[in-house]
């Protein structure tokens, strides 16, 4: 940290004003030397809202995607050190997940621009003064006389109505940008109900998801939101949950939280639906079972592939349960058909009364514009109309096909300018960089839907000189008659904010608003009917450009999106919930294809599309149909820093870039395979794919669960072997030991009352998305290893997300499991007699301690534990993880380990000895959920309960009596503290042996 | 975990940083009997570290009986026992001029770096070692708001602070915690 010799891209003055204080500082654990005389600089004016050593939270909005959380930014002496979820937002209700964590990261990331620059006459760039940039931008603007356009990827906010106002006053057009948009769903609600705002889904309330290609837990719609809709739902609870059935061709994540995955082709989607709505209809008698006959089960069953009986079972279901709930918009059904499919799916609610309970208008953001308006925009770029460009908050020339010449397009422009933070693919095409501020940098608002209207505010001081878009905005807007004379966009924002506030004072209401992070209010309910002719609906297959052999479908990864995470070590770093791959980029191919193309996994084999070749790893899976090969976008960047630069394969290579109705269709190409006999090893984190029997992640069917079975009941009711037993020598050995230790651990510090810290997973609401890992590293100042260090098992992981596949041989049905697993802070840890120099110990509250100043390393501990949940630090991870100004993310709270120790999961200690000492000084002892380890507060399903086990009221004791309890290899006599509720299946009960493994 | 919004913006303006430079070698010396009548050229000979400013822990606390907190405001709070701003000192030193020569030319070095706003860089004297992490405020909140001199020692009688405790040996830390009754946990401190 106080480092100065290397030549730093932060300015020194800045830096030293975001550094932290504290004696126990972030800094890189070095040794316990003090010969070193360090110094003590105090403030100047000491602020009344920093307390040295105490954690300031400020609340704010998370720009990391258009969803809009609220976020709780934790700060340490000035820097955000943490983001949390905001408890007051509606949205998020203080979860985060993964993406919006890590926005610390783009805060501090070391590649960010340092101030503002110009092109060259060598083509390079050239570092200028921002009052230089701002003229610059004004005087092309204005003699571009109105040939000018800006793209605009920020959401509904006073600055986007700013920009909007100042490209109008120079004759402009203004292009709004957002990835992902959901321009097919829009456009089916408006032939469904004549309205094109998106609707909000309830999925709390619904009995019945069926989710045709829609990644409601991933990256489609508001996930956090939707996984905690999902998880009440479909968490096990008062004897019952909801059933989730997914329609697609690849098994996302979302399919593999369904109950049932129907893979049927890319492009059938629809008549599924269509299919069930007819039905539903039927059964309830309503009108449209006859305009919907001609797609009656039996006329469709042949091209979904599916039965007629299944569907009329689909549909029989879905009419049974009520409110039930059908969604459908996804990027991986976004094929040529995608407006049917989303317009059946609108029927199929319609039908089945849906539309008002969990289907509801009203709240929905507004209308966006989408593809049509981007291409019409890179046109004008192409014939030469435009004079200036202005991107902002966007990157098209990455999140555009290449085949479709964007780029070409774009420097036929004769002067472009880009906002861009980090010198993306867009930025370093432009001629003018002006970086803006980071969202936790600056003054802003965002309103992602009707009622919540989010703050921003800056709660570090810039650690780079960026400006405030909204701030170049307005200057170079200057003395123009359309622009606000404001002096600042802050200024500007607080004029806007004073027009809506209530009477009163307003001042009161400014600090109460960015208090709360923002004002929430009820959305406004809309009722719809539908529109004229919007039950008559004729279905045509989608196309597909080329006739290779298989449907080429990329998928928006759930750590990357639309590719702004992939300079993120945190999310490169945090393994795809499915493949457990990180750092690459990979084709996801069934294993009978790949038998038959004679390729395994790490081969690399070359995609050819009409429209482009890209050559990638294989990753074998069978969560994909057999003709349909699937890949994650968002890597593939040829600039975006040195964590993207170079990484992986742009997906979008493949795919034509023309309008398919008003979307760009991600899913309408076909592609061939050639092997090339190259090789890469695949960047896995897991182990073997399959339990083997160990009964690792337990599951029970829910007829079995809502009688209040123990799994191991379940297990023998349905026949089957139980797991590993211990032998009855082993068992005579193991009987009363552990009891019979009592009386020896009451000795010395032992004695007296103490807390027993435990947890409790509930694997019925554990999605596996994995936002509690990257809390995990974040928290805990875990480093990131990278891809090399990740092929010799060297993560430091503390929390991983375990996933086996069940299943999926022998025509059963491919099922997967999730689980958090931590240190399990076994009581009889067979991690703590091995250390020869007691850094592995019992605590007196329970935990299994590791003391990192008493370790050698000498690995027992991690060979002796059963969990693999120990991480040896094995080269100077601390030392090259965290890249100035990365460094300033680390926790004060928590020791940065050097080399040579062994590391892991300590229940976030630090937050245990916090709150003990504010009991303390209170006069009181910890309340029950005053400590939540950072994973239990991130996850967004609330799958995790931590707290004493000594109290018998407290959440994690209730939780732990629940029937479904067991430990993880309780054979081991171990003793974890940790208890999983088993995971519950909507499968039938069975007497015979069930599927899987045991 | 207790969260607290604030509303507003929080930049602080000036840091506190960490930083290493040379180690000056410490001087023998009598400790003082109370406030002597020093200048800063004695502070060579005094024991401890030579301060930017000669600062006399023995005057303001001892002769002027000024409380610890006055100046180290969040010791019963937080971990940290916070080092007077400038704008604390100055508080005072506004109207505060000193009597003697000696201190009069300490408290000039003091008002000059206020008004060219840069802030005084004490050397430090206690550290522990950052894999330790010691909560002021439990032991205030234990051995009452006059305990620092428990480790400290009696920085009232200081002309230049010392060190009386090696703080950062554990086995200083130990020996009361065993004396005390109170817990001897390793998780207690380093996590």
């Amino acid at each position: 940290m106080a480092d100065e010799h290397e030549p730093s891209s932060v300015d020194r003055r800045k830096f030293l004003k975001v550094v932290g204080v504290t004696g126990v500082g972030a800094a890189v654990l070095t040794g316990c030397s003090t010969d070193k005389v360090e110094k003590l600089v105090p403030y100047l004016v000491q602020s009344e809202q920093q307390v040295p050593g105490v954690a300031t939270w400020y609340a704010s909005t998370c720009t990391e995607c258009s969803t809009g959380c609220g976020l709780a930014v934790k700060t340490r002496e000035a820097r955000p050190i943490k983001l949390e979820g905001n408890a007051e937002h509606p949205i998020n209700a203080g979860t985060l997940c993964s993406r919006g964590q890590a926005g610390l990261q783009g805060l501090y990331n070391p590649d960010r621009l340092t101030g503002p620059m110009a092109r060259n006459a060598a083509g390079g760039f050239d570092p200028i003064s921002w009052d230089d940039a701002i003229a610059r931008l004004a005087s092309k603007v204005g003699s571009a006389s109105g040939k000018f356009a800006a793209i605009n990827g920020y959401g509904p906010s006073t600055f986007s109505t700013l920009m909007a106002q100042w490209v109008a006053s120079a004759g402009g057009t203004l292009v709004p940008w957002e990835p992902f948009a959901r321009e097919a769903e829009r456009k089916a609600n408006e032939r469904t109900w004549g309205r094109s705002d998106l609707p909000t889904y309830d999925f709390a309330n619904a009995k019945h998801i069926v989710s045709f290609g829609a990644d409601f837990l991933e990256t489609w719609g508001p996930v956090v939101e939707q996984q905690r809709g999902f998880a009440a739902s479909h968490g096990f609870h008062d004897g019952t949950m909801s059933k989730h059935v997914f329609v697609g061709p690849r098994l996302s994540l979302t399919a593999a939280n369904a109950d049932e995955w129907l893979n049927v082709p890319a492009g059938s989607e629809a008549l599924v639906a269509l299919a069930m709505a007819q039905v539903v209809a039927a059964r309830g008698g309503g009108a449209l079972a006859g305009s919907l006959a001609a797609y009656a089960p039996e006329q469709v069953a042949q091209a979904t592939g599916l039965s007629a009986a299944q569907l009329t079972a689909l549909g029989e279901a879905f009419a049974a349960a009520q409110p039930s709930l059908a969604v459908a918009g996804g990027i991986a059904a976004q094929h040529r058909g995608a407006i049917d499919l989303c317009h059946a799916v609108n029927l199929l609610n319609e039908a089945a009364g849906n539309v008002g309970k969990t289907v509801r208008f009203g709240a929905g953001p507004a209308a966006g514009s989408g593809y049509g308006e981007v291409l019409a925009l890179f046109e004008s770029m192409r014939s030469g109309q435009l004079q200036v460009v202005l991107v902002h908050e966007a990157n098209p020339l990455y999140a555009l096909p290449q085949s479709g010449k964007f780029a070409e397009a774009f420097a036929k422009v004769p002067y472009k300018v880009s906002t861009a933070a980090i010198l993306d693919e867009t930025a370093a095409a432009c001629d003018l960089l002006l970086p803006n501020l980071h969202a936790l940098e600056r003054w802003d608002d965002l309103r992602p839907r009707a009622g919540v209207s989010g703050l921003l505010q800056p709660v570090v001081e810039p650690v780079f000189k960026g400006m405030h878009t909204g701030d170049v905005v307005l200057r170079a807007g200057k003395g123009v008659a359309a622009m606000p004379a404001s002096a600042s966009f802050e200024a500007h924002l607080k004029e806007e904010w004073q027009k809506s506030a209530p009477a009163g004072d307003f001042d009161s209401y400014w600090r109460a608003s960015l208090g709360r992070g923002g004002v929430y209010a009820a959305a406004p309910a809309a009722t719809v009917s539908l529109a004229g002719g919007a039950s008559q609906l004729t279905v045509t297959a989608p196309t597909f450009d080329g006739d290779g052999e298989f449907v080429f479908m990329p998928y928006p990864s759930s750590m990357y999106h639309d590719g702004r995470g992939s300079n993120k070590p945190w999310l490169l770093e945090n393994p795809d919930p499915i493949t457990k791959i990180t750092w690459q980029s990979w084709v996801e191919v069934h294993p009978e294809t790949a038998e038959r193309i004679d390729v395994r996994e790490g081969e690399i084999v070359e995609l050819a599309s009409p429209h482009g070749t890209i050559r990638a790893q294989v990753y074998v899976y069978a969560g994909v149909r057999k003709d349909v090969l699937a890949m994650p976008m968002g890597l593939g960047h040829t600039e975006y820093g040195r964590y993207a630069k170079g990484r992986g394969v742009n997906a979008l290579d493949l795919l034509g870039a023309a309008d398919g109705q008003g979307f760009l269709p991600y899913v309408s190409t076909r592609v061939s395979v050639k092997t090339t006999g190259d090789y890469r090893k695949v960047a896995r984190t897991d182990g073997n794919p399959r339990q083997l029997g160990r009964g690792i992640i337990e599951a029970m069917p829910l007829a079995y669960a809502a009688k209040g079975m123990t799994p191991e009941e379940a297990m023998k009711s349905e026949g089957n072997p139980a797991h590993e037993v211990n032998t009855p020598k082993e068992a005579a050995a193991i009987a009363g030991w552990y009891e019979s230790q009592t009386e020896r651990t009451k000795l010395g510090n032992y004695a007296g009352e103490h807390p027993k810290w435990g947890m409790a997973v509930d694997l019925s609401r554990c999605t596996g998305c994995s936002a509690c890992v990257t809390a995990c590293y974040a928290e805990n100042n875990i480093a990131t290893v990278g891809e090399e260090q990740i092929f010799k098992g060297r993560e430091l992981s503390w929390l991983r997300i375990e996933r086996y596949w069940e299943g999926g041989e022998h025509g059963e049905p491919l099922e997967a499991r999730f689980s958090p697993v931590m240190c399990q802070h076994c009581d009889n840890a067979p991690c703590e007699p091995v250390c020869p120099v007691y850094a592995s110990y019992h605590t007196p509250d329970g935990l299994n301690g590791q003391v990192y100043n008493r370790c050698v390393g000498t690995r027992y501990c991690s060979n002796n534990c059963p969990f693999k949940v120990r991480y040896f630090n094995w080269l100077r991870y601390s030392e090259v993880a965290w890249p100035e100004p990365l460094n300033l993310q680390l926790n004060p709270e928590v020791t940065v380990r050097a080399r040579g120790v062994m590391e892991k999961c300590t229940f976030c200690v630090q937050r245990i000895r916090g709150a003990q000492n504010t009991a303390k000084l209170e006069d009181r002892t910890v309340r029950d959920g005053e400590i939540q380890p950072a994973c239990a507060q991130a996850c967004p399903s609330g799958a995790l309960a931590f707290g004493n086990v000594h109290d018998p009221e407290s959440t994690v004791v209730k939780w732990k009596r629940d029937p479904r309890g067991y430990v993880m290899l309780e054979e081991t006599n171990v003793r974890p503290a940790v208890t999983y509720l088993a995971k519950v299946l909507h499968r039938d009960p069975v007497t015979a042996p069930a599927a899987g493994e045991h | 975990m207790h969260k607290r919004f604030v509303p507003g913006i929080g930049i602080a303006m000036t840091v506190t940083a960490l930083m290493f430079v040379t180690t000056h070698p410490a001087v023998a010396q009598k400790p003082a009997t109370g406030p002597a009548p020093l200048t800063a050229s004695d502070s060579a000979s005094l024991k401890g570290p030579r301060q930017p400013i000669f600062f006399r822990h023995d005057i303001h606390a001892g002769q002027l009986k000024m409380q610890c907190q006055y100046c180290h405001y969040s010791v019963g709070v937080s971990s940290e026992p916070g080092i007077p701003s400038m704008q604390t000192c100055m508080g005072c030193h506004i109207a505060v001029g000193g009597k003697s020569d000696a201190n009069k030319a300490e408290i000039k070095k003091l008002k000059e770096a206020w008004s060219a706003k840069k802030p005084i860089e004490w050397v430090r004297v206690h550290t522990v070692a950052r894999h330790v992490h010691f909560p002021h405020m439990r032991h205030i909140k234990a051995l009452g708001p006059a305990a620092c001199a428990t480790c400290h020692g009696n920085v009232a009688r200081m002309s230049q602070v010392y060190k009386v405790n090696n703080v950062n040996n554990m086995g200083f830390c130990i020996s009361c915690h065993i004396e005390r009754k109170v817990s001897r946990d390793c998780t207690v401190c380093h996590y």
